[in-house]
């Protein structure tokens, strides 16, 4: 294979490579190259969910799968952990982790979820009346998580409602504080906070700085950010935002295959040696960075191709940064122009968005429960073409003012579009025609 | 001049020549522990064939299906892809997974790649529903439901302890209550057994084997001594895990009858962990007859890392168990919980009938491929333990596709970090990859065999694989080496 292909032939530090390189930056054909493997002919605006990873990524994953397959006994003494290590080493730097220790490599978030709350469950078995908040709009895998862990043994949940529309992180962080208040009452102690990053559904940027410091005036034992989106999305500085445990999946936004996602845990925090990967093997004992770098035999790639990512963005025009913001000006840029196509509005003010934003579907869809837009969403998937998640948002008791509102009456239904760097204008064109041609022709779905 | 082996054509099965019984393993009288080897049972699992034959053309079969019979270059093909420098006589470790398996998962990952949600809605449920139907046909559990697939054994038994520390928390056990495992069971498990069942407050005992063993007899009756301090004082044993094959040292466990007496002996519960067994000796749900057994398909069924299936019988007693890693499908059963464990790769999991396809070109499938593997390791680890004037581990029929071969006692290997000391001058220095064992001197046991070598073989390995590891040997012992030598 070729030399210059291969990862493990080793490359700079990703971010001090920032310079571009002879050719200039990667062009538009490049990057529709990187990810010919999509399929043709889909609008594909929902990156949120699943993610991306381009071509050279994936083929330096398979280098690595490969290296494993020729001779997994060498692969395994000489080669798996010192790799493991180089990728925990970028993302420390990418995060602004203290140190390497407290960097570990996991699944996903819900596999780091289950970590981080089986280690409260443990404690809760000792005392009663122990609480947990978190947003009522968490994701659904983590509210499981909860319920197993946390009510399971014992503790109470408290749910903040996140308003939705929302016109500001004003408005997040009253929510906050009153469910907080609601947590601590009858002398409840709150163990733990779970606090999103950036919602699943609706999306929103939340404003988690504020709400971890609110966190420690108030008391509140250990705050967990759950960041599934924002690594490659916002700026992520683990030391600014201050959460004792943050989490962030690198195959949504940060271009790496399935599946791979950073788990932060702070040294300073106390609890961090009863910290354990639930799948034990040798290493039990050995810190969470190192248990969870061996949990028996698995492909472990996901987790070596850190380098060839740092790569990859770095060919883009202000790296990670520059890709960062472009996806925000050009979400925003499309949800305006298919809020105007549809005389609707957007869910959240721009700051509050990263590069997913939620737009109001026109009110004559007539979505009423979760089952309608599911079904929207598979009939834009079959007869558009279109693959974009629909939320339905409830109305609330007694229509008043602040309801969202369209010419024909109440919005209930947003989708959820995302920009990255494949995506077109024409996408979006495709959406909103889509749901033009639904609305005129009363296209039942 | 004795027929080659018409799968492999390579070489032959172990021949019912006169040499055998007038080997070096049958009973005599050296000190070694050595081992009586039943020759009506050598009789009976071996066909005639001259055992040392090289590379021999293929001789196609006379019947109807002989053109869809694998060949052996298209053998070498499938596993084209490991090193060719290396002499690899461990598959039992990580296993092998052939080309076409592996092209076949691409594929899946791609399909996936192409337009995620689609794949997600639309495929990845039946897909994953599509493989636990074969391993539950393929192991003869009687419902789909029993059938959970997960990454590894390891994860498997994380899954069925986590129950039992959930059970000391809640109460529903008293501390001090009992876990019994074999002494030999595999590391990682161990500590899971430390993690989820010593500090919820139970207590463990362990199973002391001997090694090498001679037969069933000893194992199930240091099985029995241990029930029996199990049961001490009142206390309740609530689970018993048991190893279908041993890791290291290698030996295949008489798990049938260990479940009986756990019946017999009131024990609450039996975790099987065969993380071996699949596509290297028998495994019969209703023949067996344990509450939890679980084995990796990437080791000997030809699967790509990972995928093992974890069967849990249809009892009240079962239906609590949980994946540690909650997602959506939490409360659905074990099966579609580890169905969906957030966003990851799935694909090892959907491959398993493109597996059954690969095991299918072999005359007589996945039985006729067991058969083979047993009967070439056997006769490659005699012929070892001949040329070093050494002994097996085990009798034949006490191993499957692996075998324990002593080491020539020059070597001096006197701990376990030899052990990992010695094997990577194997890899380094020779090309030759199998794991080493250290067995320690009992108290009174002088010039004792200390190292073994746990040989396996799959369809890929070929004669040569042996002799050079012979050879590395053999050089080692003529230029004096000893384990002292190496540097720490």
């Amino acid at each position: 294979m070729d030399k210059e292909e291969d990862p493990r032939n080793g490359v700079g530090n990703g971010t001090t490579t920032k310079k571009p390189r002879l050719s200039g930056f990667i062009t538009d054909s490049e990057v529709q190259s990187e990810f010919s493997h999509h399929e043709a002919g889909v609008a594909r605006i929902n990156n949120g969910s699943f993610g991306c990873c381009p071509g050279s990524v994936l083929a330096a994953q398979r280098s690595w799968q490969l290296c494993f397959l020729q001779q997994p006994d060498h692969f395994y003494f000489s080669v798996l952990r010192p790799n493991l290590l180089r990728s925990r080493a970028l993302v420390q730097t990418l995060i602004n982790a203290d140190h390497i220790d407290e960097v570990s490599l996991v699944d996903n978030a819900t596999t780091a979820a289950a970590i981080v709350l089986q280690q409260i469950g443990r404690r809760f078995s000792h005392h009663q009346n122990d609480a947990v908040v978190m947003f009522s709009c968490a994701f659904p895998a983590v509210k499981k998580s909860i319920q197993a862990y946390v009510t399971h043994a014992g503790g109470s949940v408290i749910e903040v409602d996140l308003p939705f529309p929302v016109k500001s992180n004003t408005e997040v962080i009253t929510e906050f504080r009153k469910g907080l208040s609601k947590a601590k009452s009858g002398g409840r102690k709150v163990r733990l906070a779970i606090i999103d990053h950036i919602t699943s559904m609706p999306s929103v940027l939340i404003p988690v700085r504020e709400l971890v410091k609110i966190c420690r005036e108030e008391g509140v034992d250990q705050v967990f950010v759950d960041a599934a989106h924002a690594i490659g999305s916002v700026p992520v500085d683990v030391q600014q935002i201050g959460a004792d445990f943050y989490v962030s999946n690198l195959y949504k936004w940060f271009f790496a295959p399935p599946s791979v996602a950073f788990l932060y845990c702070r040294r300073s925090n106390a609890s961090s040696s009863e910290i354990h990967h639930p799948v034990v093997s040798h290493e039990y004992g050995n810190g969470l960075p190192i248990e969870s770098s061996w949990i028996g035999t698995r492909d472990y790639t996901p987790q070596l191709v850190v380098p060839a990512i740092t790569d990859f963005v770095n060919r883009f025009e202000g790296g990670s940064e520059g890709i960062m913001r472009r996806n925000h000006v050009q979400v925003l840029k499309m949800g305006k122009m298919l809020a105007e196509a549809w005389g609707t509005s957007l869910g959240s003010p721009p700051e509050m968005c990263a590069s997913m934003v939620m737009v109001g579907l026109p009110s004559k869809l007539c979505i009423s429960s979760d089952d309608d837009a599911m079904r929207l969403r598979s009939h834009l998937r079959e007869k558009y073409g279109v693959e974009v998640p629909i939320y339905y948002r409830a109305p609330k008791n007694g229509e008043g003012e602040c309801e969202p509102k369209d010419k024909d009456g109440l919005i209930t239904g947003y989708a959820r579009i995302s920009h990255q760097v494949y995506n077109r204008i024409d996408d979006y064109f495709k959406f909103r025609d889509a749901i033009n041609r639904i609305v005129l022709e009363e296209d039942l779905y | 001049m004795a027929p080659t082996c018409p799968h492999t054509g390579l070489f032959c099965r172990l021949s019912l020549s006169l040499s055998l019984f007038h080997h070096p393993l049958c009973c005599s009288h050296s000190s070694n522990p050595l081992i009586c080897l039943n020759p009506h049972t050598m009789a009976s699992n071996h066909l005639n064939g001259d055992s040392h034959i090289l590379h021999h053309p293929k001789k196609p079969k006379l019947s109807s299906t002989s053109t869809s019979l694998i060949t052996p270059s298209e053998i070498q093909s499938e596993f084209c892809h490991h090193d060719p420098s290396v002499a690899r006589i461990n598959n039992g470790s990580f296993g092998s997974c052939p080309t076409s398996v592996i092209k076949a998962q691409q594929v899946l990952q791609l399909e996936f790649l192409r337009q995620p949600d689609h794949f997600y809605f639309n495929c990845l449920k039946e897909g994953i529903l599509k493989s636990r139907t074969v391993i539950k046909q393929l192991i003869n559990a009687r419902h789909v439901d029993e059938v959970s697939i997960v990454d590894n054994a390891t994860t498997a038994a994380a899954i069925v302890l986590q129950r039992i520390a959930w059970a000391f928390a809640e109460g529903r056990f008293d501390k001090g209550d009992v876990a019994i495992m074999l002494h030999y069971a595999y590391g990682a498990v161990k500590k899971s057994v430390e993690a989820y069942v010593t500090r919820a407050g139970g207590c463990v005992i362990e199973v002391q084997m001997p090694f090498p063993v001679n037969s069933n007899d000893e194992i199930i009756h240091e099985f029995r001594k241990a029930l029996e301090r199990g049961k001490e004082n009142g206390r309740k044993i609530r689970l018993a895990v048991i190893d279908h094959i041993t890791s290291m040292p290698c030996v295949v466990i008489p798990v049938k009858e260990l479940v009986k007496i756990c019946r017999e002996e009131g024990v609450d519960q039996v975790f099987v962990d065969a993380a071996h067994a699949i596509g290297c000796t028998d495994v019969d749900m209703q023949d067996i007859a344990a509450d939890f057994y679980t084995s990796n398909l990437h080791k000997w069924f030809f699967c790509p890392p990972s995928i093992a299936f974890l069967y849990s019988r249809s009892s009240p007693k079962c239906l609590d168990l949980h994946h540690p890693v909650v997602s959506h499908e939490y409360g659905n059963g074990l099966a579609m919980e580890s169905a969906w464990i957030g966003t990851r790769d799935y694909s090892a999991q959907l491959v398993v009938p493109k597996v059954l396809d690969f095991v299918n070109r072999f005359e007589g499938g996945i039985e006729g491929i067991k058969k083979m593997n047993h009967d070439n390791a056997v006769e490659m680890g005699q012929m070892l333990a001949k040329a070093w004037g050494t002994n097996l581990g085990c009798p034949p029929e006490m191993c499957a596709s692996m075998i324990m071969v002593g080491l020539p006692a020059s070597l001096a290997i006197s701990s376990d970090s030899d052990t990992l000391k010695l094997r990577a001058h194997l890899r380094e220095n020779f090309g030759v990859e199998v794991p080493l064992y250290y067995r320690a001197p009992k108290d009174g046991e002088v010039g004792v065999i200390t190292g073994y070598a746990r040989i396996s073989y799959q369809v890929y390995n070929k004669f040569e694989d042996y002799t050079k590891f012979r050879d590395a040997i053999n050089k080692l012992v003529c230029d004096g080496f000893s384990c002292n030598l190496l540097s720490i």
